[in-house]
């Protein structure tokens, strides 16, 4: 009876309200029923909140109309656990069922992504260093490198190698308690405990994890109970022995608000940090992903795609999902044409942020010199060294001749632009700060 | 001269894939239909029907047994609480991106809400009025995530694909809207989609009131 009286009562609003109104606000309640009431759960205390205000006279009433006796209606806050529904069967033109969840679920323990392994992990220059020392840490956890910080700006494939020592570590002990989690979830749960009251069980349960995988770190900063409870549980792990492996996209000395007393800790193991990857690097990826997905990707493509996608593979394995559902949709060949037409809104974006005044503009900002600087006659270094590899940002990022961009440059001569590449590549391999700076400002202007 | 006023029934046009003209946009549909992808992001300009795709596939979805929410970020008293245990959800339709873009804590909220919603192998489409390398957003973590998945571009329907788009609306309210009408209404009226879909609204309404049918002497009035 309740059931078929909130049915009716969703009928109606759907048919009373805006789209947007019912979306947002009354499709999200779920109802939980009993003989005499019904309990309408709310994701959070938001949505019951705004329900509450402005919608509940009137589902009270359409309830009670319906039903013709007095039904209570209550609002609270949860989620009934869901019976599965078989989605691939019952709506054969819908989403493909998201097979991975039950897995998922079942996973819940460890949270850990099973295709991200070592095995699907790229290695390159850039990401040998942390290969190597995740692949020690996951053959022999808690005794080779303790913890393990991995570090390295967004998308360079952080997690992937974190979740990769993960399931290292679960398949050579397959009742090892691995458990991953974003260092955001850790705060969340422990605020929660907190107000539940289960705050032991809380402590008790990563004090005694096998390996503690905590992604992103720098999201601890300025949350002072959380670091303090991280603080023990990171020093209860390291003292029986457990393995921690921990990512930043910064060394945690730099990371703001954070303790000192964590930032000193977290030193104590190995940092390997993750470059941005070059070239062939950025093609073998491409290549492998798109093998992965029983994809065949030409060189001529996968060079096309690697040349233009600079950033960070994040963005690499995008615009290669987008190549890879087009031809799919329109059951076309991948070709070089293909995927210049279906990248075309992408590269249009990045040729237009790549143009010489852009580079000009960026690395005076990141020197913080003045354009005018650039283009003027002065040599001291501290101007000739950004003018030098503004240049040879020109050269490699745009497709202007070497006499047009020495004309960019204050009417310099292209031997100038030559002699500027040569110094850069010199310097790139003998000052690392040169060499930061340089894939710093490739990755501003990818961006 | 009197008019009468229709019965207190609002009829709503119900956003469904059925009242959606698809015309260039079809990758994107079977896209939202077919994707194993966490996330599906498309832009396009205001006006062209986003929300209503959007809207559509929450109908649908909920209609197989999906846990959906929708999410108009436009709406000015919205807060990043409205995204508190949201991965919960099975499919979450983030609705105008741009809103929110450059402001800290949304962008956060939806970072994690992001993360979140991946390790659950839910599904997230976000609607935006730009490509995501354009769009303002100052968390990169979250910058990069919106271009991982799926990007498309949300085309604009050119003017004969708007007159059907009009015509299968007007069918679907019940209403007679020919050829040449419609054609009219797009030679005369603002041609963005949210406003002649409103004004097909009140034509509606008032074809209703009068018992007149849509003709060209009749619907001028109104424009």
């Amino acid at each position: 009876m309740p059931q078929s009286s909130w049915d009716k009562c969703l009928a109606r609003l759907e048919q009373d309200l805006s789209p947007q109104q019912f979306n947002t606000w009354i499709r999200p309640l779920q109802a939980r029923f009993s003989d005499r009431d019904i309990i309408l759960l709310a994701p959070n205390q938001f949505v019951l909140d705004w329900v509450k205000d402005k919608y509940f006279n009137n589902i009270e009433a359409l309830i009670n109309n319906y039903s013709g006796s007095n039904i209570s209606v209550l609002l609270d806050i949860g989620s009934e656990e869901l019976v599965q529904i078989p989605r691939a069967s019952s709506a054969p033109n819908g989403f493909v069922a998201p097979s991975a969840r039950q897995a998922t679920r079942a996973r819940r323990n460890s949270s850990l992504n099973p295709n991200f392994t070592f095995d699907t992990y790229v290695e390159g220059k850039s990401n040998q260093l942390g290969r190597a020392a995740s692949l020690q840490v996951a053959e022999n956890p808690g005794h080779s490198y303790n913890p393990l910080m991995i570090y390295g700006g967004v998308g360079l494939g952080k997690t992937h190698l974190m979740h990769a020592a993960g399931n290292m570590i679960l398949h050579h002990q397959p009742h090892a308690s691995v458990v991953y989690l974003h260092s955001e979830r850790f705060v969340a749960e422990m605020v929660k405990a907190l107000q539940h009251g289960t705050i032991n069980e809380f402590k008790r349960y990563y004090r005694s994890v096998d390996a503690l995988l905590v992604d992103d770190i720098q999201f601890f900063a300025g949350k002072e109970q959380s670091q303090e409870e991280f603080f023990h549980t990171f020093n209860s792990l390291m003292e029986s022995h457990h393995q921690i492996i921990m990512t930043c996209d910064r060394y945690p000395k730099e990371v703001d608000g954070l303790e000192e007393r964590l930032k000193s800790r977290f030193g104590w193991g190995l940092p390997v940090t993750i470059e941005p990857p070059g070239l062939e690097t950025r093609v073998a990826i491409l290549k492998s992903k798109a093998s992965n997905s029983g994809v065949e990707l030409s060189n001529e493509v996968a060079f096309f795609i690697a040349k233009h996608i600079r950033s960070n593979i994040r963005e690499l394995e995008g615009a290669l999902r987008r190549v890879m559902a087009n031809a799919q949709f329109t059951n076309q060949p991948i070709t070089l044409g293909f995927a210049k037409e279906a990248l075309r809104d992408l590269l249009v974006i990045q040729d237009r942020q790549l143009t010489m005044d852009n580079i000009q503009k960026i690395v005076a900002e990141y020197y913080k010199i003045r354009v005018a600087d650039l283009l003027s006659k002065r040599r001291s270094r501290s101007i000739t060294r950004p003018r030098q590899i503004a240049m040879s940002l020109c050269k490699e990022l745009t497709s202007h001749s070497l006499p047009e961009i020495g004309t960019a440059f204050g009417g310099r001569d292209h031997t100038t632009v030559l002699h500027a590449c040569r110094k850069v590549k010199e310097l790139k391999e003998a000052e690392l700060s040169i060499d930061e700076d340089f894939s710093n400002l490739i990755r501003i202007l990818s961006t | 001269m009197s008019v009468q006023l229709p019965l207190g029934v609002q009829l709503r046009d119900s956003a469904t894939f059925a009242s959606f003209h698809s015309a260039h946009n079809r990758q994107l549909l079977t896209a939202l239909k077919e994707t194993r992808e966490t996330c599906v992001y498309f832009w396009g300009k205001a006006g062209t029907g986003k929300s209503h795709l959007l809207q559509a596939l929450c109908h649908e979805k909920a209609g197989e047994g999906w846990r959906v929410a929708y999410l108009p970020l436009a709406e000015p008293d919205l807060m990043p609480a409205m995204l508190d245990d949201m991965d919960q959800f099975d499919l979450i339709c983030v609705d105008d991106l741009h809103y929110v873009a450059g402001k800290k804590d949304w962008e956060i909220a939806l970072f994690h809400c992001y993360n979140r919603i991946q390790t659950r192998a839910g599904r997230l489409v976000i609607s935006a009025n730009q490509a995501p390398p354009s769009l303002p957003i100052g968390l990169p973590d979250l910058a990069s995530r919106l271009g991982w998945g799926l990007v498309f571009q949300f085309h604009e329907l050119a003017d004969e694909d708007k007159q059907a788009a009009l015509q299968l609306r007007a069918q679907a309210r019940g209403l007679d809207l020919s050829d040449e009408v419609a054609a009219y209404l797009l030679r005369h009226a603002p041609r963005d989609m949210s406003s002649l879909f409103s004004l097909l609204e009140r034509l509606d309404k008032a074809s209703l009131a009068a018992q007149r049918k849509l003709t060209i002497p009749f619907v001028r009035q109104f424009i």
